[in-house]
């Protein structure tokens, strides 16, 4: 960015000193000038077409969008007078001409902003008799319902749909009075994000999963923060009588780093919170091979008490493993890991986490970026990962980097990615060679090696360094699982070697699976002797009991169904029967997130507040508050007396990266706070690490096939788990969205769907 | 003062307040003898709601929640859904009908204010007053108990100017 130069302008006769190229509404607003706009949205291209932001700048001739004007020096503006509001009032009643009066039956009627603006500059009468045009309401996907005829025409929909999400799936189409927002074919096959139906300042694009349910005064609402991902999207979850209802990222509740975005899961997968499959009460199978019976709280707590202690004494504290999970918030995995040393005393603890990310924290040599920082850099290195399917907030911000902030961006993956279109260099490497990257990228020597390997063209890395070396900025590093632990090490300490320059800044951004894979490793849980794969192998040998919180991942289990069977005792805590609960001892029914207080950490480090909107359903009860009920059955006493803030409390006593933190200090979603991460200097001991990586990528074969194909949009946030299976409307995009016969009724009704067709679990699990 | 004054001046307003009661014995009686006779109520009185069909017997309410908005005693609860069927066999004559329709009558304080609010001309103050139950839960009263096809009309009432047709729309039960 160049330097701001300061310039003079005066608004309604006061001065103000702003930045040269500011947008003149965005001056306005912020000193205080209300301008009503429609079209108008910060970072997304101009439109002007709503010609609400009417504002009167002296020797240009006629009134003038203030959206489309940047402020230049000595600009003198008057944004109200009887000529701008006539102005202003003409163009609501042009919007009006064809717009229904169909408040009623509108699930957008109260939070509606036509509704907001013809209060403040709507006639009292129509003076137009002609007739309105009629469109009916009808569906374009499982999940967007469209009433055409409410459509304003701001293309909000479509802007976002092509800057934020690179689908470009709807449309304006038509002419003149008669243009709709459309989209090819009439059926949506996109990814189902449904942010044009966020930034819709109208009911035209509606959420088909909310269609019809209540009204949004009705509702209470929390800001808290989404489940699914490692992005950590802040989100309004809108509950009424206890149920979730609907959630949204809109603005007026929320204002969080991602905006008004979330992803299909963020806003559409939250039904499993009420589900009726929810685990009632605890379970116990009082002998092997016996049914799970309800019992009491009391009676499960003890009961586990006791058996724990029974195996304890038998085969001592290590034969009883502890498994958190990263979907779990920080308090529950920080009493895990309390109770795992405290109470049972034992080494094997461990968290249900696809990848460890243990090696870049302890060489980390550069901070983490937030999401603010991707869409302000300059080059972005994306190795391995697929962003677009699993942390779909940062595929956003890294497209919105390079098309709203010309960034450059590097993608070295095996599998031609949908982000590739953005990319400057793509480097199409054999699976499982991304460790040859970071090697080449580490020095000099190793490219022609690496690049054989890689199945690439030697000249192809070094235009890579030289455009990390020339940037003027910030460079992202992003990676994903693909990376070997040698291979994180090295790169974590990547920025150290090649040193920071005036204007050059590194920054790292892991890309781990879940909502709180950095939690799990900021905790310590992933410092256990073993690993959850560890634990299922040593299962009946070593490890005679598991208590294991928020279910194990499909990828651990498969092939280890057997492992759970040799266990003596296992206790699960879940939210649904899963192929873990088949085979526990004990089942307790644990909390969602919509139920509960507490912190999760996502990929930029900064810790989120999780707040209870609903009352825990049934007899469900917080993951840490099992923890600490066990505890005290096993005669310790952790004294939280039921406070997560307590919880919290201690881990900023225990946590170096949380030193300090406090719930009151994350209050306010808006000014994220981020955790202190201790930066590595030159490691002594990366030598070895480096031989270790080389010798390792001597090893690739240099054979096997990429993948040619570009992965079909959905193929991982479509998938059939266990929270998003709840959901029905997936297993309609699971089975290919099919165009149902009927498209004004929704095609819930009309298709139903052949299990045959679903496709396999997600990698994520949920 | 001597006790023969005090019997003197007591008389006196006896006879004075008599006097009163008995002038009224003559005059026309205002007295219902309700039950046995019916309650003759003003046009606009505001009794227990009615919610309204159309012609087709469809339910005219489409789950707006003004009527809730507008309650300054919350005591309406409605739950809206989605009707997919074609609309001749539609619950509502909207897609967007209330499956759940509940006023609280511990709590209506009868001002109106929700027929004022309703945009639909769904729900309207019939005359029905006989309200009181031997168990408060029976004041909660359902769309059952308020859909004028299917609410219940006493006997115990006519309505005033009634040739004006006022209460036509009341069905016999
Ligand atoms: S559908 Fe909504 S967001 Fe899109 S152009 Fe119409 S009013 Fe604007
Ligand atoms: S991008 Fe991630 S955090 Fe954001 S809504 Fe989607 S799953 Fe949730
Ligand atoms: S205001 Fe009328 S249409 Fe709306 S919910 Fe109440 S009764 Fe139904
Ligand atoms: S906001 Fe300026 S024209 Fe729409």
């Amino acid at each position: 960015m160049t330097t701001a130069e300061s310039v003079k302008v005066t608004i309604n006769g006061q001065e103000f000193q702003v930045q040269k190229g500011a947008p003149l509404i965005d001056v306005c607003r912020e000193n205080g000038f209300a301008i009503p706009s429609f079209c108008y949205y910060a970072d997304l291209a101009l439109q002007a077409s709503c010609r609400m932001c009417l504002v009167r700048i002296e020797k240009m001739p006629k009134l003038q969008t203030s959206c489309t004007i940047t402020c230049t020096d000595g600009m003198i503006v008057t944004t109200q007078s009887e000529e701008i509001e006539k102005a202003q009032r003409g163009m609501v009643e042009f919007l009006l001409a064809n717009h229904p009066l169909d408040c009623p039956v509108c699930d957008r009627g109260g939070e509606c902003e036509l509704q907001e603006m013809v209060f403040d500059w709507g006639g009292l009468e129509e003076r137009f008799t002609e007739r309105k045009n009629y469109y009916p309401e009808k569906f374009l996907s499982p999940i967007v319902a469209n009433d055409p005829q409410r459509c304003i025409l701001c293309k909000r929909c479509t802007r976002v749909c092509d800057e934020w999400m690179g689908e470009d799936a709807i449309e304006a189409g038509g002419r003149g009075a008669n243009t709709v927002i459309g989209t090819f074919g009439g059926w949506l096959n996109c990814s189902q994000c449904g942010n044009c139906i966020e930034v819709c300042p109208t009911g035209t694009l509606l959420d088909a999963t909310y269609r019809h349910q209540t009204r949004p005064w009705e509702l209470e609402r929390t800001v808290s923060t989404c489940t699914f991902c490692s992005d950590g999207c802040q989100m309004s979850l809108g509950s009424r009588a206890g149920e979730l209802m609907r959630v949204v990222a809109r603005d007026r509740y929320v204002d969080g780093i991602n905006g008004e975005f979330l992803c299909i899961k963020g806003r559409f997968a939250h039904p499993f919170v009420n589900h009726e499959e929810r685990l009632r009460t605890p379970l116990i199978r009082y002998r092997k091979g016996g049914k799970l019976i309800p019992a009491t709280w009391d009676e499960a707590i003890r009961f586990t008490a006791a058996k724990l202690q029974e195996i304890k004494d038998a085969h001592g504290a290590n034969s009883i493993g502890v498994v958190g999970s990263p979907r779990l918030t920080n308090e529950a995995n920080y009493v895990l890991l309390k109770f795992a040393r405290e109470v049972i005393g034992t080494e094997h603890y461990t968290a249900s986490e696809a990848f460890s990310l243990a090696p870049f924290f302890k060489h980390m040599t550069a901070p983490l970026a937030t999401h603010k920082d991707i869409r302000h850099a300059k080059t972005i290195v994306l190795i391995g990962g697929e962003p677009e399917e699993l942390q779909p907030l940062t595929a956003k911000q890294v497209r919105q980097a390079v098309r709203n902030g010309g960034a450059k961006l590097v993608i070295i993956n095996s599998v031609p990615v949908r982000l590739k279109q953005q990319a400057t260099q793509f480097l199409h490497v054999r699976p499982g060679t991304e460790d040859a990257l970071v090697l080449a990228l580490a020095g000099q020597t190793d490219d022609a090696m690496a690049a054989r390997k890689m199945g690439v063209e030697v000249g192809e890395i070094e235009p890579l360094r030289r455009m990390i070396d020339e940037t003027q900025g910030n460079v992202v590093l992003m990676f994903g699982g693909e990376l070997s632990t040698e291979a994180q090490t090295i790169l974590a300490q990547l920025p150290g070697s090649i040193g920071d320059e005036e204007n050059r800044r590194f920054l790292f951004h892991p890309l781990p699976l879940f909502n709180n894979s950095f939690g799990v490793h900021d905790v310590g849980l992933m410092d256990g002797k073993l690993n959850a794969t560890g634990l299922l192998d040593a299962a009946g040998d070593t490890v005679r009991a598991l208590y294991v919180a928020g279910g194990l991942l499909p990828a651990h289990l498969q092939g280890r169904e057997q492992a759970l069977q040799n266990l003596d005792f296992l206790v699960v805590q879940e939210l649904f029967a899963t192929d873990t609960t088949a085979h526990a001892d004990v089942v307790f029914p644990a909390a969602s997130f919509a139920e509960i207080d507490g912190t999760y950490t996502n990929n930029d480090g900064l810790v989120q507040r999780v707040r209870q909107s609903i009352p825990p359903v049934h007899q469900a009860k917080p993951d840490w508050v099992i923890t600490s009920l066990l505890a005290d059955a096993l005669g310790i006493d952790f004294n939280y007396q039921m406070s997560a803030s307590a919880v919290f409390r201690e881990i900023g006593e225990h946590v170096p990266a949380y030193q300090g933190l406090r719930y009151p200090l994350l209050k306010d979603e808006s000014k994220p706070v981020q955790a202190k991460y201790q930066l590595a200097g030159q490691r002594a001991e990366v030598a070895d690490v480096l031989a270790e990586l080389r010798q390792r990528v001597e090893r690739m074969t240099g054979a096997g096939d990429k993948i040619m194909e570009t992965p079909e949009v959905g193929h991982e946030l479509f998938k059939i788990g266990t929270l998003t299976g709840k959901v029905p409307q997936f297993h309609l995009l699971a089975a290919g969205n099919p165009e149902p016969p009927d498209v004004l009724v929704s095609p819930l009704y009309q298709i139903t769907i052949d299990s045959g067709l679903r496709r396999d679990t997600a990698i994520a699990g949920d | 003062m001597s006790i023969i004054s005090d019997i003197v001046e007591s008389t006196k307003s006896i006879i004075k307040g008599m006097s009163v009661t008995f002038s009224y014995i003559p005059k026309a009686k205002w007295t219902v003898q309700y039950p046995e006779e019916p309650v003759t109520l003003q046009p606009r009185y505001r009794g227990q709601h009615l919610l309204h069909v159309d012609e087709l017997g469809r339910e005219k309410c489409v789950a707006c929640y003004l009527c809730a908005a507008a309650c300054p005693s919350d005591c309406i609860y409605i739950v809206a859904a989605d009707d997919p069927r074609a609309p001749e066999e539609r619950t509502g004559v909207d897609e967007r009908y209330a499956e759940v329709y509940n006023i609280d009558y511990g709590r209506c304080i009868f001002c109106g204010y929700c027929v004022e609010a309703c945009p639909k001309d769904a729900i309207t103050h019939g005359y029905n007053f006989e309200l009181s139950v031997y168990n408060r839960a029976d004041l909660l009263k359902t769309k059952d108990d308020l859909l004028i096809t299917k609410q219940k009309q006493s006997p115990n009432y006519r309505v005033a100017f009634s040739d004006e047709d006022v209460d036509s729309e009341y069905k016999e039960v």
